[in-house]
């Protein structure tokens, strides 16, 4: 079977996911399922290009929305407390199926510099980092919604806002690790691809903008103590910022360093 | 009796060492970065929150005796100290710059543009390499794939030493990381001989191929003044767009010279006689094109990195997994917003 049927199914999985305002173990089951057809589908398409997804829009999107499912399945396991707002998540997902089934899935071509184990490297703790963020603003959004008399029903389950701060907190922080070492990494990849190892291009600009964004949120939160709803919107604010750094810069730079592996 | 702070709470050490003077540096930078004011170059708009986030930091060690305690985040902060000084010390050291290289002959310390810093010593005159040839891979569509590009030089010892460079693999000598460019292309080799005189050699450097395939032309000054066009002919399709290709000489060619009102169409091995001298044509070989960078804070610029994630991530590890639940780590229970990261 090709990558399309098993993306299709992973695909119907996670809008599947939406099912947790009502019923968690379902929305735990289709995240769960979803994940393993998505894995299916790129190790597919892996087999038959010969290469990662690394190169087309199709494979950029696919790998995020896959990536960002893994963690967060693995967080929904592990954090009792995050089960309640895995809805939360749900509006990115969609948002990212609908981009990618709208992107070209034809070939992509492989750069020569991409012939490095940094490759992976630089993906692997990249995608990391904003897993953990969207984890983070997952949880730090229950507090803001749950003061919504409609969604209010959604999170009765949910622990209560201190308890949902400390966690969004927590996955910030080690985001905020895993994006040091992803600009790390891409710094090293780019002292030898490029000879420099940051030139202040847009992708380099916004990368570290919103490395220092999170730095001021987490400073922030024990210098000026935000009730959790405010923590929550600044979370919010951090993943706006690496969103379009991931998934904006690269239609606005012509640079060759577009990123958004 | 009510016992005196240590550090007055108006004083300039409370002020510089402040948390809330670190977040408005921190939103200063930030929006530096962003917003980059006029598209100026951002190292110098940039250079004064990171001096004062320097500050900031030594004020807010001195302030706080809790942040000396947590030695994990002390190290995390001290390390991203370190990385902001070696990087002001290495752009004063670094050299940055661009060069093109004709198979075959050695590099002779030249750059095309070069930017150093104020104490650079150019060491480039003592980089005695050359390049012999390269291949590089194309994909149909003309879509680039790996470079491989022999080099040779001798190494501290005297000791010929060969090498692959190209893409993300550079040719380190002396601390320079010569890196291949896309910048590549043929470069004919021309002697001209003087009727009265020494000969003069030259290679013609070509534009850039396959950017600039349609006008493989250039001028070469001969010594008396006059300039000689040449121009590559050849029939081959040399990288065919349509399937799997790989950058290659061509096999049949003629280089087409023209100087004043004399033109000829030269194979390799023949000459155009010139009033005053003959231009031989001694056969086509390639160039290549490369960025050489020097930088000698570069390695303890990795680990001053290195080192701050690592601690970071200790940090966060010990004070998350200390055995507290979620539920008890609520910010009122904390003393000293600055230490909690």
């Amino acid at each position: 079977m090709d990558e399309t049927w098993w993306l299709r199914g992973a695909l119907g999985l996670y809008a599947a996911t939406a099912a947790g305002v009502r019923a968690p173990r379902l929305a735990g089951a289709a995240l769960t399922a979803a994940v393993a057809l998505h894995t299916a589908a790129l190790a597919s398409r892996w087999a038959a290009h010969g290469h990662g997804p690394f190169t087309t829009m199709h494979e950029i999107l696919s790998s995020s929305l896959w990536s960002l499912a893994l963690v967060v399945c693995l967080a929904w396991w592990a954090v009792r407390a995050l089960r309640p707002a895995l809805v939360v998540v749900v509006p990115v997902w969609l948002l990212l199926a609908a981009w990618l089934l709208l992107a070209d899935n034809g070939r992509g071509h492989l750069p020569p510099t991409y012939a490095t184990p940094l490759l992976y490297l630089h993906t692997v703790v990249g995608k990391l980092f904003l897993g953990l963020l969207l984890v983070a603003v997952a949880l730090g959004a229950v507090p803001l919604l749950r003061r919504w008399p409609r969604a209010a029903a959604w999170f009765h389950a949910a622990p209560a806002d201190r308890v949902l701060d400390e966690l969004a907190h927590r996955f910030a922080a080690f985001a905020f690790v895993a994006e040091t070492l992803m600009l790390i990494v891409g710094a090293v990849w780019a002292q030898d691809a490029w000879g420099r190892y940051w030139a202040w291009d847009p992708l380099e600009s916004w990368a570290f903008a919103t490395w220092v964004a999170l730095a001021w949120v987490l400073h922030a939160r024990g210098t000026l103590r935000p009730t959790p709803v405010r923590h929550g919107l600044w979370l919010a604010g951090v993943f706006v910022l690496a969103f379009l750094t991931f998934f904006g810069v690269p239609f606005l730079s012509t640079t060759p360093h577009q990123g958004a592996v | 009796m009510s016992q005196r702070p240590a550090t007055p709470r108006h004083g300039l050490l409370w002020h510089t060492g402040s948390p809330r003077t670190t977040l408005a540096l921190l939103a200063l930078l930030g929006g530096l970065v962003l917003l980059r004011p006029g598209g100026w170059p951002l190292a110098l708009p940039l250079a004064l929150p990171l001096a004062a986030l320097v500050v900031n930091l030594l004020a807010a060690l001195l302030r706080h005796p809790a942040f000396r305690r947590q030695v994990p985040l002390l190290v995390a902060h001290l390390a991203l100290l370190a990385l902001v000084v070696g990087v002001a010390l290495g752009r004063l050291l670094a050299l940055d710059g661009h060069f093109e290289l004709t198979q075959g002959l050695p590099f002779d310390g030249q750059l095309i543009d070069r930017q150093a810093g104020a104490l650079h010593v150019d060491r480039l005159q003592q980089l005695a390499f050359r390049h012999d040839g390269f291949e590089i891979d194309y994909a149909p569509g003309r879509k680039r794939g790996a470079t491989r590009n022999p080099v040779t030089w001798v190494d501290e010892d005297g000791q010929p030493r060969t090498a692959v460079i190209g893409d993300h693999r550079p040719l380190v000598l002396q601390g320079h990381r010569i890196t291949t460019s896309p910048n590549k292309g043929f470069a004919p080799l021309l002697r001209w001989q003087p009727t009265v005189g020494t000969p003069v050699r030259g290679a013609v450097h070509l534009p850039s191929f396959p950017v600039h395939e349609l006008r493989q032309s250039r001028e070469w000054q001969l010594p008396d003044g006059r300039s000689a066009w040449v121009l590559l002919q050849t029939d081959e399709t040399l990288i065919d767009p349509a399937r799997a290709s790989r950058f290659a000489l061509p096999a049949q060619h003629r280089l087409v010279v023209r100087v004043d009102d004399q033109r000829a169409e030269l194979a390799p091995g023949e000459a155009l006689v010139l009033p005053g001298g003959t231009l031989v044509y001694e056969g086509l070989r390639t160039w290549m094109g490369y960025r050489v960078a020097y930088d000698p804070t570069l390695p303890w610029l990795l680990a001053a990195a290195l080192l701050s994630a690592l601690a970071l991530g200790v940090h966060y590890l010990r004070k998350f997994w200390s055995g507290r639940p979620a539920t008890v780590a609520a910010p009122a229970a904390r003393t000293v917003g600055v230490v909690d990261g």
